[in-house]
């Protein structure tokens, strides 16, 4: 009996595992999805310094937590938005506002995709 | 991944009804939960193996969900006949008395040819001769001759044969098997004994030296080269 209980506290702690990785993904793709919509509010109204920065600081958060997200997310889908930051800072710098609003949606997209894919629904299990 | 999870137990539930359904014939001789483990585990493992795009976790969650859940059915077949009978089935007698029991090889998918070729397989070519014939959850068959059509016994008729017991290892190309040489209550000076017995120097020119349980000795000597 004690191997059942083992097995059963084992599916347990990983099911409770899975869920607290898809809170903790919801709660960090909230984080840059909130920054990088600051970044593009700043961007419209002219403030390219305060939109770079803001798109800075959701670089870095999203830099915290690679090796986090490496190891439990496709490295696809990482490599994807690793790529999509530099691309919005580049175009941040070129100022050029149509192009960079194209650039930050994705890059939004691609995270709420990321949190979406790992969220807990019956589309997603089947 | 707490959809991997769930897709993991959803998947090995579904499989494990599929191979129910299939019939104790595709079962071989491991119970369905084991072969579910079996089929699946290889190919968990080989997808993030080969793939460095996926996580080590997408492999490693599953394979300890299902090794979890194989752990926790064992114990419960263990535990509850209801739930092993739910899980493995329960014994077909197809065979009674000399006579087929036609339906119940229809219910277990079980041909002709199979009984034939099994029964065949245990030296039985006389469908008369079986009383009984039962196919066991592990897909094997299980033949009980008539009493009649039966091996006499040394028990049946009053003889009282040896009883050798189980031979034990002592000499493995070469090397003395200590253990085995005390467990049976001898030591060297016996060994040597019987090598000379054989005209054997060393017990590097032996390649199998057994003993049973009245010390009656096998022995091989190591062929020249080998």
């Amino acid at each position: 009996m004690k191997r059942l209980w083992i097995a059963i506290a084992l599916l347990g702690a990983i099911f409770a595992g899975t869920l607290l990785h898809v809170h903790s993904l919801h709660g960090f793709t909230d984080t840059l999805g909130s920054l990088l919509e600051q970044a593009q509010a700043q961007a419209e109204a002219e403030d390219w310094t305060q939109a770079h920065a803001l798109t800075v600081q959701a670089q870095e958060a999203w830099a915290e937590r690679d090796v986090y997200l490496h190891v439990l997310l496709r490295h696809g889908d990482t490599d994807a938005i690793y790529a999509g930051f530099r691309e919005t800072l580049a175009l941040l710098d070129s100022r050029e506002y149509g192009e960079y609003a194209a650039s930050n949606a994705r890059l939004l997209t691609q995270i709420e995709l990321l949190y979406e894919a790992e969220q807990l629904t019956l589309k997603n299990i089947f | 991944m707490v959809i991997a999870f769930l897709r993991t137990i959803l998947l090995y539930t579904f499989i494990i009804i599929g191979i129910r359904l299939m019939g104790k014939r595709q079962v071989g001789e491991l119970e369905p939960s084991e072969l579910v483990l079996a089929l699946l585990i290889a190919d968990l493992a080989a997808v993030p193996m080969q793939d460095f795009g996926i996580p080590l976790l997408t492999g490693l969650i599953p394979i300890l969900t299902l090794l979890c859940l194989t752990m926790a059915l064992s114990v419960l077949t263990m535990k509850s006949v209801r739930f092993r009978a739910v899980l493995c089935g329960r014994p077909s007698v197809i065979v009674e008395n000399g006579r087929l029991r036609q339906a119940e090889m229809r219910k277990n998918r079980f041909t002709l040819d199979e009984l034939m070729e099994e029964l065949r397989m245990k030296g039985i070519t006389d469908l008369s001769a079986v009383k009984y014939a039962i196919l066991e959850t592990n897909g094997q068959i299980s033949v009980l001759l008539y009493a009649a059509q039966q091996p006499v016994t040394a028990g049946q008729m009053d003889l009282a044969p040896p009883e050798p017991g189980l031979p034990v290892v002592l000499i493995n190309d070469g090397r003395v098997i200590q253990r085995s040489l005390r467990s049976r209550g001898l030591n060297e000076a016996w060994l040597e004994k019987q090598l000379e017995r054989h005209h054997i120097k060393s017990t590097r020119e032996v390649f199998l030296l057994t003993v049973d349980e009245e010390n009656t000795v096998y022995l091989a000597k190591k062929e020249a080269g080998a």
